[in-house]
C-alpha cells in the first residue's frame, strides 16, 4: 500500500515537475504560440460544442486537481489574481463563441447557404428590451460584487514605505503586460514608444485594412491574415504576458512554475550578454572598438536591416499579393507596425535563451534597444 | 372663361439669406442688396405687380427659405385675355392648378405648383424667348423635372455669371448699374483695407512689444511668487556613524543599516562608498540578497553587483553613489551630490573614502 502511494506520489511529482518545466518562459511561449496556431488551423473542429465542452471539462478538471497543490492554490486563489482566472475563462469563452459562429458561417458559405446573420432583425426596443436587460445586468453585477467583496478580502497591505518595495512588486493586473515588456526594453521604449504604437496601431487598423469582408458577419476563412495578426497581438502579446506576470513571476521577479514554492532566496544566474560582445569578442575574437558607434555598428546594421529589408523581403515572399492590393503607403505602415509587434517576442526569446541585454546598446545616449 | 390669380400685395418676411433667386425670377419686383432683399418701389403699386403675378409666384417658390409672401385674388378672365400676359403654352397648367382656389382674396403661403409650370417664364411680347423654349424642352424631355443643362447653347446664365461678367457686356439696365456700383465699392474697400492694415499692424507691434516687456519684467517675479518661500526638505547630509564599523567590513560587504535613509554603505578593497538604493531602471527599491551577493529589484528583475554595477535584468546603468566624507570622526553622506559610473565619476574625490 505504502509503495503504491509512494509511487503514485512520485508520479504526481514528476507530472508537476514536467508542468513546471513547461512553464519556463521560452517553453511556455513556444507552447502558447503552437497552441494558438493549432487552434486557428483546426477552428472548425475544436469549436464543435462537444469538442469544446470536452476541452473545457478537461481544463476545469486539471485546474481543480491542481488546486490540491498548496503552491498552485495559493497563487490562484490570491485575491489579486482571481480576476485573471476569470479573465482567462472569459477570453476562452468569447474566442470560442466568435470562432464557432465563424466556423458555421464559413461552412455555409462553401455550401452556398445563407449566413447566420442573414435576415436577422437587429432592431430592439429600448423599452422594454434594453431597459430590462440593463436592470437585470445591474442587479446581477451588484450582487456579484457584494458577494465577491464579502468572500474575498480586499488585498490591503501595510502602509506604503517609500524605502521598501513589495517583493515581487506587481502592477495592476491589466498593466502586467506592460510591466513584462519593461523587463525586455528600456523604459522609454517599453513604457512610451511601444504602448504608444499599440494605440496608434489600433487606430490605424481601419485605414490600413479597407477590406469590407467580414463586416457584419462572423468569418475566419475570408479574413485569415487580419484575424490571425490581431489575435497574435492580443492573445500572445497581451493576455499571455498578463498570465506570465500574474502566475509565473515570483520573488525578485524570477520565473516560478505553477507548482513551485515562491522561495525568496532561490538563486538565479542571469548574467546579461551584450550583442556587441557576442559579435566582436565571441565571433571575431578581437577587443571591442573604442568608439561607441563603431562598437554598436553590427547591432545598428542588424536592426536597420530588420526594419528596412524586412518589408522588402516580405513583399517579395509572403506579402506579394497583399502589398499589391493595399498600395505602398498602407503596406509600409502595416510592415512597420508588424515588425515592431514581432520585435517583442524576438527580444523576449533572445533574453530567455541568450540573456541578451541589448541589440543596440548606446548607453552613452540612453539609446538602447 | 378661365380663372387667373393676380397678385395684389407682395412682401418679404425676416430671414432672407440674400441668395439672388428672387431677383433672377422677377427682376422687376425684387432687388437684392448687399445684406438683404427688398421690393422695388414700383412693385408696391398694385397695378405694377398684377401683370407680374407669375414671376412673383415663381420667385416665392424659388426662395429657399420661403420668406416671400403675397396676397392674391382670383379673377375670371377671358381665355384670350388669360393667355395674353403669360406664355400660352406654359400658363395653362397654372390656370388649371389655381382653379380650385377660393375667389376671395387670401393670404397665401407659397403653394408648391408643379415643377413644369414653375419654371415657365413670361416673355415680354410676341416671339417666344429661345432660352425659355430650351428650358421648356429640357423640362419635358426629363419627365417634367426641369433643370438648366450646363454647356448647352441658349441657356440663361445664372446670376453669379452676370455678376462676374464685364459690366459693359451686360444689357443696359439696373443690373448693370448695380454691378458697376459694386465694383466701385469693392475698389474703395480695398483702399480702406490697405490703410487699415498699416494702422492695424502698428497696433499689433505696439501691443506685442508691450506684452513682451510686461512678460520680461513681471514674469520672473511671478515665477518667484509661485515658488514656496520655505521648502520643507530633510537635510541631505546624513551621519552614518563612526568609521570603525566600516573598517571591520570585508571587501564586497554591504551594510544595510541606513537603507531607511536611502543609503547602502559598501566596502571595496581599498575604500568605502555610499550607494543610492534607487534602481536606475524605473526607480524601485532593490533588495540585497546575501546568498546571491547581489542587489535584485523586485519590479523588473534588475540585478547589481555589491559595488553597484548592473549585470542582469533590464537596467541600463549602475546604481548611483553619494558624496561621502569624514567630519569630526563621523562618516557623513551628502545625498544632494551624486556620482555616476557611466560618466566616469566614481573616481572623483568625494565619491569614496580611502581606508
Amino acid at each position: 500500500m505504502d509503495s503504491i502511494l509512494a509511487s503514485s506520489t512520485s508520479t504526481l511529482e514528476s507530472v508537476k515537475h514536467f508542468i513546471n518545466v513547461a512553464c519556463e518562459p521560452h517553453w511556455f511561449m513556444i507552447i502558447s504560440v503552437a497552441a494558438f496556431f493549432i487552434f486557428l488551423i483546426g477552428y472548425r473542429f475544436w469549436t464543435k460544442p462537444a469538442v469544446a465542452a470536452t476541452i473545457a471539462a478537461l481544463v476545469t478538471l486539471f485546474f481543480l486537481a491542481s488546486c490540491l497543490d498548496d503552491n498552485f492554490n495559493k497563487i490562484v486563489t490570491k485575491a489579486d489574481n482571481v480576476p485573471i482566472v476569470i479573465m482567462m475563462v472569459s477570453v476562452a469563452f468569447l474566442l470560442w463563441l466568435a470562432f464557432r459562429q465563424a466556423a458555421i458561417n464559413d461552412e455555409r458559405m462553401e455550401k452556398g447557404e445563407p449566413l447566420l446573420e442573414a435576415g436577422a432583425d437587429d432592431k430592439v426596443l429600448v423599452w422594454p428590451d434594453l431597459v430590462y436587460s440593463e436592470l437585470i445586468a445591474l442587479v446581477l453585477c451588484t450582487a456579484l460584487l457584494i458577494v465577491w467583496a464579502i468572500v474575498l478580502r480586499a488585498p490591503l497591505e501595510q502602509p506604503a514605505n517609500p524605502n521598501v518595495a513589495p517583493n515581487p512588486a506587481k502592477a495592476p493586473w491589466y498593466f502586467l503586460g506592460l510591466q513584462e515588456m519593461l523587463v525586455y526594453f528600456d523604459p522609454w521604449l517599453a513604457g512610451v514608444v511601444l504602448p504608444g504604437l499599440i494605440v496608434v496601431g489600433l487606430i490605424a487598423i481601419p485605414y490600413m485594412d479597407k477590406n469590407p469582408r467580414g463586416n457584419g458577419y462572423y468569418t475566419f476563412k475570408e479574413r485569415k491574415f487580419a484575424i490571425t495578426s490581431f489575435l497574435f497581438g492580443f492573445i500572445i502579446l497581451w493576455v499571455v504576458l498578463i498570465i506570465f506576470g500574474t502566475f509565473l513571476r515570483g520573488p525578485n521577479w524570477n520565473f516560478f512554475g505553477p507548482y513551485e514554492f515562491w522561495d525568496h532566496n532561490r538563486p538565479a544566474a542571469l548574467l546579461n550578454t551584450e550583442f556587441h560582445d557576442l559579435f566582436w569578442v565571441n565571433l571575431l575574437g578581437r577587443p571591442l572598438p573604442g568608439h561607441y558607434l563603431m562598437r554598436e555598428l553590427p547591432g545598428i546594421i542588424l536592426l536597420g536591416g530588420y526594419f528596412l529589408l524586412g518589408p522588402l523581403i516580405m513583399k517579395a515572399t509572403v506579402f506579394r499579393k497583399l502589398s499589391r492590393d493595399i498600395g505602398f503607403m498602407r503596406y509600409s505602415m502595416l510592415c512597420v507596425l508588424m515588425l515592431f509587434m514581432l520585435l517583442m517576442p524576438i527580444k523576449m526569446v533572445l533574453r530567455w535563451t541568450l540573456n541578451l541585454h541589448y541589440i543596440v546598446g548606446i548607453t552613452e545616449w540612453f539609446l538602447n534597444v | 372663361m378661365a380663372k387667373k390669380e393676380l397678385i395684389t400685395k407682395v412682401w418679404i418676411e425676416e430671414g432672407c439669406i440674400v441668395c439672388d433667386a428672387c431677383e433672377t425670377a422677377a427682376p422687376d419686383v425684387f432687388e437684392v442688396t448687399e445684406d438683404s432683399c427688398i421690393i422695388r418701389p414700383d412693385a408696391l403699386n398694385v397695378e405694377f405687380a398684377k401683370p407680374r403675378s407669375v414671376e412673383i409666384v415663381d420667385a416665392a417658390e424659388e426662395c429657399p427659405v420661403d420668406v416671400i409672401k403675397f396676397e392674391s385674388e382670383t379673377v375670371e378672365v377671358a381665355d384670350d385675355a388669360a393667355a395674353e400676359p403669360a406664355a400660352a403654352s406654359a400658363d395653362a397648367p397654372v390656370a388649371e392648378a389655381k382653379k380650385t382656389a377660393p375667389a376671395e382674396p387670401k393670404k397665401a403661403t407659397p403653394a408648391k405648383a408643379p415643377a413644369a409650370s414653375s419654371k415657365s417664364k413670361a416673355p415680354s411680347a410676341g416671339e417666344p424667348d429661345p432660352s425659355i423654349q430650351a428650358l421648356l424642352e429640357a423640362a419635358t424631355s426629363r419627365g417634367g423635372h426641369a433643370g438648366i443643362m450646363k454647356n448647352a447653347d441658349d441657356m440663361p446664365a445664372s446670376t453669379q455669371d452676370w455678376k462676374a461678367a464685364d459690366p459693359k457686356s451686360l444689357p443696359p439696365d439696373a443690373r448693370q448699374a448695380k454691378v458697376v456700383e459694386a465694383a466701385q465699392k469693392a475698389k474703395k474697400q480695398s483702399e480702406l483695407h490697405r490703410r487699415d492694415f498699416v494702422s492695424n499692424s502698428a497696433l499689433a507691434i505696439g501691443w506685442t512689444a508691450f506684452g513682451v516687456g510686461t512678460g520680461i519684467s513681471v514674469g520672473p517675479a511671478f515665477g518667484r511668487f509661485m515658488m514656496p518661500n520655505v521648502l520643507e526638505e530633510p537635510d541631505p547630509r546624513i551621519r552614518v556613524g563612526k568609521m570603525d564599523k566600516y573598517l571591520e567590513m570585508v571587501p564586497g560587504g554591504v551594510n544595510e543599516d541606513y537603507k531607511p535613509q536611502g543609503i547602502w554603505m559598501i566596502r571595496e578593497e581599498d575604500r568605502i562608498a555610499a550607494l543610492n538604493i534607487i534602481c536606475t531602471h524605473l526607480g524601485c527599491i532593490p533588495n540585497w540578497l546575501p546568498n546571491d551577493r547581489k542587489f535584485k529589484c523586485p519590479c523588473h528583475g534588475s540585478g547589481y553587483y555589491p559595488d553597484g554595477i548592473n549585470f542582469e535584468g533590464p537596467t541600463p546603468r549602475p546604481l548611483e553613489r553619494f558624496r561621502i566624507a569624514i567630519k569630526d570622526g563621523i562618516v557623513v553622506v551628502d545625498k544632494s551630490k551624486k556620482y555616476q559610473y557611466e560618466l566616469g565619476q566614481w573616481d572623483q574625490p568625494g565619491s569614496f573614502i580611502l581606508v
